[in-house]
């Protein structure tokens, strides 16, 4: 009997109603690096902060919280990254199949939808434990223009104009809340995302080792919609030009 | 035999199936939903959990949904959780209009929602739903308002007027109290104002924090606008001033 | 032998077909609708197979359908059509597949513009200005072709459309009892009255 009782205990109601595993799956997200978004008029900016760095690591090919699940939506990652690879890979068949039947992109919320159902359907059968991961969605569609969503364990998804997942999501949260304006650039708020992360991050100071970075944006006169995830060396610049790291102090490095 | 293909709901040996009990403690942390019977429409009203300040409220999933087009469904308990009886509920009511013909009743579709949360009760592997729902409607052809409400057990009942979730008791006590099942309100405009007048009983915030939705015959369903609610809001301040006042001035004499 | 014809004009959709139920060499029924509204700017008409195409018909209808309550919006023409046709490859390719040729009509709210699509029971599917399925291309393509101008209001192709069923009813062998004709335009599905 012994561990059998338990493998089948993952999914079930506690006396006050709570699913534990699903907020135990929450609180080990809130030890998880950071992650921030921020939608403007024209664009969204997406930065995430990694948490395991070292010297030796290969940085051009180690992405690890910031993926694209088709040509108008990025996510960015706060958990268990293996965990969040299935889920993004069904992700991106999902929205491939949505592209065949229906030769359109898949709307930024259908996506959302679905990722979200998959991530419930672990929190109501038997036997498996929660997805640990919570996602930043940023994407574009016709109908709403740009769009930012978060979902986490329990299926529950919700839409922002600026959010943080993560570790000290709540002083992160507070600090886009004094700082956040409708009318903000994307420029701006590329600023804004690595100063809120910079000053969030438990780490003395922000480098471009613990960073991702992604935008997307939409070109005024074509209408495309342009995604970006930035290289190490131009996450590097991006830190001198917002002076978030002074350019002697990463020759001291 | 392995773990997780043992029910998870089974009686105790004082009678009790606990998981069912305990699906019905998360209902009532959800947010509260309300609906009100009139003469000649039904009115769904809830809460909506407090709108943080950077949330964006053009994306935000609602509350209330349509289940075909003449019946609605609203709930209160775990949102992901809905998402899934909903989806259910959609799929039958399509396949019923095609394979019959007709489209849905009321009860039949409310006999179908409760019929799969009763499902979730007694099959292996899984938790009961943690959703309670109220479904409004009228069927086909018909003037006459319906409005039932499910359990996680997958019981089932009709009501006047009913309210489920966070604080329903006091919402269900100035229903009886204000509600005269004789008399029930005539236009939907006492219907709106009986709804939300029950739902401010437990909601602080106000019009921001309500979501109404009017059915009426013939498919005709209406979702009040915040401001349209603000109004409603406003004359119901207003009139409860007054009658303050009137109290009052008749305590001096 | 049925009828199914559709013209695209300047702001809307014609859509006609036949009103003959045919078995064999009898006339079963002479008031038959070879359509479904799909959405209420999408309209969809069918030939082939008796029973394939209605029940074809209404699986793609329950489908749009559940689409438009789930999304809360309007699948577009284009995504409609882009759905039918695979489902018509799948079909296809499965052990029984359907016979049924659909031509859509549909009026796209966004952009404003009417849309015509073929689709055979193949899975082809092509954008046409004026499309039909069968017979009826074979007598009324040369009148389309001559006649037929992007800009027309919706009264010119009603009657070039007219002009179209009067060719028809001349050379066609058996009788097809008339057409029943709808037009989608910005306002949804109407119903032409003879």
């Amino acid at each position: 009997m012994g561990s059998r009782r338990y493998d089948s205990r993952t999914t079930i109601f506690s006396p006050e109603g709570r699913l534990y595993q699903v907020e135990y799956a929450l609180e080990s997200i809130s030890h998880a690096g950071t992650a921030i978004g921020i939608m403007v008029e024209d664009g969204i900016v997406l930065a995430a902060e990694r948490k395991v760095t070292s010297t030796l690591l290969e940085q051009d090919t180690s992405v690890e919280k910031l993926y694209k699940l088709s040509d108008k939506i990025t996510v960015a990652v706060a958990g268990l990254t293996a965990d969040a690879e299935i889920l993004i890979n069904s992700a991106r068949v999902h929205a491939q199949e949505y592209l065949k039947s229906y030769n359109e992109e898949i709307p930024v919320e259908i996506l959302v939808r679905r990722l979200s159902d998959i991530k419930q359907g672990y929190t109501q059968h038997g036997g498996l434990r929660p997805f640990g991961v919570s996602f930043i969605y940023a994407g574009y569609d016709d109908r709403y223009g740009f769009q930012l969503y978060t979902s986490n364990p329990s299926g529950n998804y919700t839409g922002w104009k600026a959010i943080s997942v993560g570790a000290n999501t709540s002083a992160a949260q507070t600090l886009l809340q004094m700082d956040y304006k409708d009318e903000l650039t994307v420029d701006e708020a590329i600023e804004l995302a690595l100063k809120t992360l910079s000053k969030t991050t438990d780490n003395s100071s922000l480098t471009y080792d613990r960073l991702e970075f992604a935008t997307i944006k939409k070109n005024k006169e074509s209408g495309e919609i342009y995604q970006k995830i930035y290289k190490p060396k131009e996450i590097k610049e991006l830190l001198v030009k917002t002076k978030i790291v002074k350019e002697d102090d990463d020759s001291k490095e | 035999m392995s773990g997780y293909d043992r029910a998870l709901s089974i009686f105790s040996p004082d009678g009790h199936i606990f998981q069912v009990e305990y699906a019905l403690e998360a209902v009532k942390r959800g947010t509260c939903a309300v609906g009100v019977k009139g003469t000649d429409c039904v009115v769904l009203g809830c809460e909506r959990r407090s709108t943080l300040k950077l949330q964006d409220p053009r994306i935000t999933p609602s509350k209330i949904s349509k289940i075909d087009s003449h019946i609605v469904l609203s709930f209160s308990g775990l949102n992901a959780d809905s998402r899934i009886l909903i989806e259910k509920a959609r799929i039958e009511a399509q396949s019923h209009r095609m394979t019959l013909e007709d489209p849905v009743t009321v009860e039949y579709l409310t006999r179908y929602i409760a019929g799969v949360q009763q499902k979730y009760t007694q099959s292996g592997g899984v938790r009961p739903f943690g959703i309670s729902t109220l479904i409004a409607g009228f069927d086909p052809k018909d003037n006459t308002p319906r409005l039932y409400q499910t359990e996680p057990s997958g019981i089932y009942s009709s009501w006047t007027a009913q309210t489920i979730g966070r604080n329903s008791k006091t919402v269900r006590e100035f229903l009886e109290k204000n509600y005269d099942t004789e008399t029930p309100p005539e236009s939907s405009e006492d219907c709106v104002k009986l709804t939300i007048r029950s739902l401010l009983e437990v909601v602080q915030t106000g019009a921001k924090n309500i979501e109404i939705t009017i059915v009426k015959p013939n498919s005709e369903i209406i979702t009040l606008d915040n401001d349209a609610i603000g109004k409603y809001v406003d004359d119901i301040e207003k009139e409860k001033q007054e009658q303050q006042e009137r109290e009052k001035s008749k305590k001096k004499d | 032998m049925d009828i199914i014809l559709g013209i695209r004009v300047q702001d809307c959709v014609i859509l006609a077909t036949s009103k003959a139920v045919t078995r064999g060499i009898s006339v079963l029924k002479d008031s038959d609708d070879k359509t479904r509204s799909l959405s209420p700017h999408c309209l969809m008409g069918f030939t082939g197979e008796a029973g394939d195409t209605v029940n074809f018909s209404e699986y793609i209808q329950a489908n749009v359908q559940l689409y438009t309550t789930r999304e809360g919006v309007e699948l577009s023409p284009q995504a409609t059509a882009s759905f039918v046709r695979q489902e018509l490859a799948k079909s296809i390719r499965s052990r029984k597949p359907y016979q049924a040729n659909v031509l859509i009509a549909g009026y796209d709210t966004s952009s404003n513009i009417p849309e015509l699509y073929q689709i055979d029971y193949l899975g082809t599917k092509v954008a046409l200005p004026y499309a039909a399925h069968g017979y009826a291309g074979f007598y009324t393509f040369s009148l389309l072709d001559r006649h037929y101008r992007p800009d027309m209001t919706k009264e010119e192709g009603l009657s070039l459309l007219q002009q179209c069923v009067n060719e028809l009813q001349k050379r066609m062998p058996v009788d097809f009892k008339g057409v029943l004709v709808k037009v989608v335009s910005k306002d949804g599905i109407s119903i032409v009255q003879e």
